[in-house]
């Protein structure tokens, strides 16, 4: 079993408030990541579920149990850290071991537990290596298996992955999926990283300055964002305000089909991605766009970001095609459905 | 052999400028400890092989060394001094091990008792050794107080504590000079690595006696090691707090050593410095025996 | 730690540390104190008096020559240790496990046995009973550890400030000056410090080498304990401390509060 429940968290650092009203439901074998930009308060939720750090109101319930008073050695969660913090006057064996021998296990049944442990982590032949003769993605991965051996009910996973370099990064984060696919286990993992995010995770919740924004798939988040700024987190731009009349959103880029469920009067956000808006060099022609000139470029190389004035209106738009100049008249295309409409207050 | 002050590797080093531009760096440096420590200590060889031309003595031989060793005060001034050093590296050694733990989980606004404690670092030892005797000799303060409170009617009834047998006043002032040391050389260790891995420790199941037992003591080890070999190697090997608090008979080494220098009898000096040269054979044997230990120790796991 | 602990704690280091000094203050003040008294039956100002006075000028003597001494000591320790600190600390290089061992062995060897076998060699140099020959002595275990001191400032220090300097257009000598002599200044003093107390603080070798001739304070205050007037080395002994006092502080103002980790 694995459950991991917040319930009304609420964490002071001083007088200073970092985490209030926080509620959250890990379910039992589900891999959540718990996003959002540095020094919102991910590590502080983290450290307050190992039991680090002491909430000062709210509860925090494994498999239903309330753990507030258990002290984090007793608690079945364990935290592996944003540095690896490998024991220095151990070998590779003895740090992934450690948890097994505090708890008393007997030398033969540890062996059993660390050599499936090395062979999960692909760590296979190290374990007698001093850690300061490993890698940093050895060292990280020895930190993961520390924690794996000890199969707790929830494992905290503290951007361990954010010291590595790109191309380890991912191959981190695929062992990561591998594992917790194999194992099942209940993960929360903390990262700023909004693709490592939506990779990694079957739910991602973000936090955003100390409050939960939303919870929901990664293609929930990503699609139907609850408010702008969390559409803004995952590079939404484009946000214009319209009439909503007879199931249509009247706006200075068009009209829009929204369905009739929203509600008839009333001025209404929405957003369009940049990447879904089409763009193309002005037809002499009739055509159905939205006329408009090019402000300026910047070229990403498989991607070029152009931004377009609209009237009184600028769209970003991104495009794979770098064939565009600042001046150039152009015409962009909004496509209705790709249209998402905030719901009001 | 590594330095006992530099435990645990530099944090950056590069491959050399170059052999001229190092050697030349280190050349003063090396010149000082080869001519001045090195010429001292080869000298002091010499003299104790009884090769003193000034004074008629041109013959090698091991004879002054043979007459310190066969002395039959020898074996009891090298037990005395063995049982001081060796007492007092313990106590303060013992003792500092909790104290660094307080001042570590101190905030650093406790400045005050930072202070304090760092007090007995830069009091030289002849002037505590002189405090010591002040407080308990037998008219001392400790004395007067015991009178005070009707615990003993005279200076006589008072034990022992200066001068004495067992060496207490000695012990009791090394102890005291060398806590702060051991302790700020291990504070030093604790605050550098200490609060991450014990955090780790805890979410890895360790309770609060297997944090220390598995975590903290192995990461003060070698730095608790050095400082230690050091305060034994002062300890063993220093005069004044023993010719103050000592008593005549026997004498710790070192004692002995100066008085067999500068007594009026020419020919008993070769014998003094073959004393202290005993002296510094023991230390530095001492220093050797550690490194050895300790490696046997780590190849059999016992530590890390 | 809670407040009633570190209450505890601060009152036992405090009372551990604080009363040898107690009862140097009490005898330094003590006109008449005899047995069993607790507290001097009569204060006066005698000990601290003839401290002062032209009877004492044996002391101000000793003071000068503790304080020349010292200082020359530490300053020559300090010159000598930054560049073999730096080699040390910044660079690997053949043999430094044997330079290590060198430096080593006059920490640990006890300083009288050296003094004994300079003495001679000394004398012939004509360098017994002098500053100079004082100085040289010392300078066999001050000079080590002020190189263990700058070896480790320079461990943690970090040369790519110096390189940054370069670009940005400062010489060779501007760089030594304006960069690393900052940035070690705390070791520095540290070295300084260390290098002053321990010189300050030795005895044997000093008499050895010195004679009769270099009194410094130590030589002095073990003359006064052979006379037996006690509030007079209670006060000599008092003012034997001052200095260690005085740079305890300057340390805690300046350098922070574990800068003294290692000082003997």
């Amino acid at each position: 079993m694995g459950e991991l429940d917040l319930k009304n968290l609420r964490i002071d650092y001083g007088a200073r408030m970092i985490i209030r009203d926080f509620n959250l439901a890990v379910r039992n074998g589900e891999m959540m990541s718990l996003l959002g930009p540095s020094g919102a308060g991910k590590t502080t939720i983290l450290k307050a579920i190992a039991g680090l750090l002491a909430p000062a109101a709210g509860d925090i319930l494994i498999d239903g149990q309330s753990v507030r008073d258990v002290p984090p050695e007793k608690r079945d969660a364990v935290m592996v850290f944003q540095k690896p913090l490998l024991f220095p006057f151990m070998n590779v064996a003895q740090n992934i071991g450690f948890g097994l021998r505090m708890q008393g296990q007997p030398g033969r049944e540890a062996r059993r537990h660390i050599g499936a442990i090395l062979a999960l982590t692909q760590l296979e032949g190290l374990e007698h290596r001093k850690v300061h003769e490993l890698s940093g993605g050895q060292q990280q991965r020895v930190a993961l298996a520390r924690a794996l051996v000890l199969k707790p009910s929830v494992l905290l996973l503290d951007e361990p992955l954010s010291n590595l370099d790109a191309n380890l990064r991912q191959r981190m984060r695929e062992l990561i999926q591998t594992i917790q696919s194999e194992t099942r286990m209940t993960m929360l993992f903390v990262t700023h990283d909004q693709s490592e995010a939506l990779m990694i995770s079957h739910r991602v919740a973000l936090l955003l300055e100390g409050r939960l924004r939303q919870v929901g798939a990664p293609r929930e988040l990503f699609y139907q964002p609850a408010d702008p700024e969390v559409a803004r987190f995952f590079g939404g731009r484009n946000f214009f305000q319209g009439h909503v009349r007879d199931g249509k959103l009247h706006s200075d880029l068009g009209v829009f089909p929204v369905g009739p469920q929203n509600g008839n009067g009333h001025v209404r956000t929405a957003t369009i991605r940049p990447e879904d808006i089409r763009i193309a060099p002005r037809a002499t022609g009739q055509s159905r766009g939205l006329r408009g000139r090019v402000v300026k470029t910047r070229f990403e190389g498989s991607s070029t970001r152009v931004v377009v004035a609209c009237g009184a209106n600028e769209v970003m738009v991104l495009t794979p095609e770098d064939a565009f100049r600042p001046g150039q008249e152009v015409e962009i295309t909004v496509p209705p459905e790709k249209i998402r409409l905030f719901p009001g207050d | 052999m590594t330095s006992p002050l530099t435990t645990g590797a530099d944090a950056r080093t590069r491959k050399g400028p170059g052999g001229v531009a190092l050697s030349l760096a280190l050349l003063p440096a090396l010149a000082v400890v080869l001519i001045l420590f090195g010429g001292g200590f080869a000298l002091g060889i010499v003299q104790a092989l009884g090769y003193l031309p000034g004074a008629g003595l041109g013959e090698w031989s091991l004879a002054h060394f043979a007459r310190v060793l066969s002395d039959p005060d020898f074996l009891h001034s090298f037990l005395l001094t063995l049982y001081i050093a060796g007492a007092s590296t313990v106590i303060a050694a013992g003792i500092s091990i909790p104290a660094a733990l307080g001042l570590a989980s101190l905030s650093k606004r406790s400045r005050v008792i930072h202070f304090i404690f760092q007090m007995p670092l830069t009091v030289p030892h002849l002037v505590i050794a002189i405090a010591v005797m002040f407080m308990l000799a037998p008219a001392g303060l400790l004395s007067r107080a015991a009178t005070g409170a009707g615990w003993i009617a005279s200076p006589a009834d008072f034990p022992l504590l200066i001068n004495d047998a067992w060496g207490i006043g000695i012990i009791l002032t090394y102890v005291w000079k060398e806590i702060p040391f051991i302790t700020l050389m291990l504070l030093a260790v604790l605050r550098h690595t200490g609060r991450d891995l014990l955090d780790v420790g805890r979410t890895l199941k360790a309770d609060a006696w297997q944090r220390f037992r598995y975590i903290t003591l192995p990461i003060i080890f070698p730095a608790l090691g050095a400082a230690s070999l050091i305060v034994f190697a002062y300890t063993f090997g220093a005069f004044e707090v023993p010719f103050l608090l000592g008593q005549t008979y026997p004498m710790t080494l070192p004692v002995w050593a100066y008085k067999h220098y500068s007594d009026i009898d020419l020919m008993a000096r070769p014998e003094g410095i073959a004393t202290g040269i005993v002296i510094a054979l023991v230390v530095m044997a001492a220093v050797i025996l550690a490194q050895v230990l300790t490696k046997a120790a780590r190849k059999r796991g016992l530590i890390a | 730690m809670k407040k009633s602990s570190r209450r505890f704690f601060g009152s036992i280091v405090g009372a551990t540390v604080g009363l040898p000094f107690l009862s140097l203050v009490l005898w330094s003040f003590a006109e008449r104190w005899f047995y069993p008294a607790l507290w001097p039956q009569a204060w006066g100002l005698r000990a601290w008096r003839y401290i002062t006075s032209t009877a004492g000028f044996q002391v101000m003597t000793a003071i000068g020559h503790s304080v020349v001494v010292a200082a020359v000591t530490a300053a020559i320790a300090v010159v000598i240790a930054v560049p073999a600190g730096r080699a040390l600390g910044q660079y690997d290089f053949k043999g430094k496990d044997l330079v290590s061992v060198l430096l080593t062995l006059p920490i640990i060897v006890p300083p009288l046995c050296v003094a004994m076998g300079l003495h001679l060699w000394f004398i012939r140099l004509g360098l017994a009973e002098t500053y100079a020959g004082v100085i040289g002595v010392h300078l066999t275990f001050c000079l080590p550890y002020a190189i263990f001191v700058l070896w480790g400032v320079f461990a943690n220090y970090n040369p790519d400030f110096e390189d940054q300097a370069r670009s940005l257009g400062a010489s060779r000598a501007v760089v030594m000056a304006r960069v690393m002599l900052p940035m070690i200044l705390p070791g520095i003093s540290v070295a300084a410090l260390f290098a002053f107390l321990l010189s300050w603080s030795q005895y044997l070798s000093t008499l050895i080498i010195g004679g009769g001739r270099v009194t410094t304070l130590p030589v002095l205050l073990f003359a006064l304990m052979g006379s037996g007037d006690r509030p007079v080395a209670a006060a000599v002994s008092l003012v034997f401390v001052a200095p260690a006092f005085i740079a305890l502080l300057f340390s805690a103002r300046h350098l922070g509060n574990r800068s003294l980790a290692g000082v003997r």
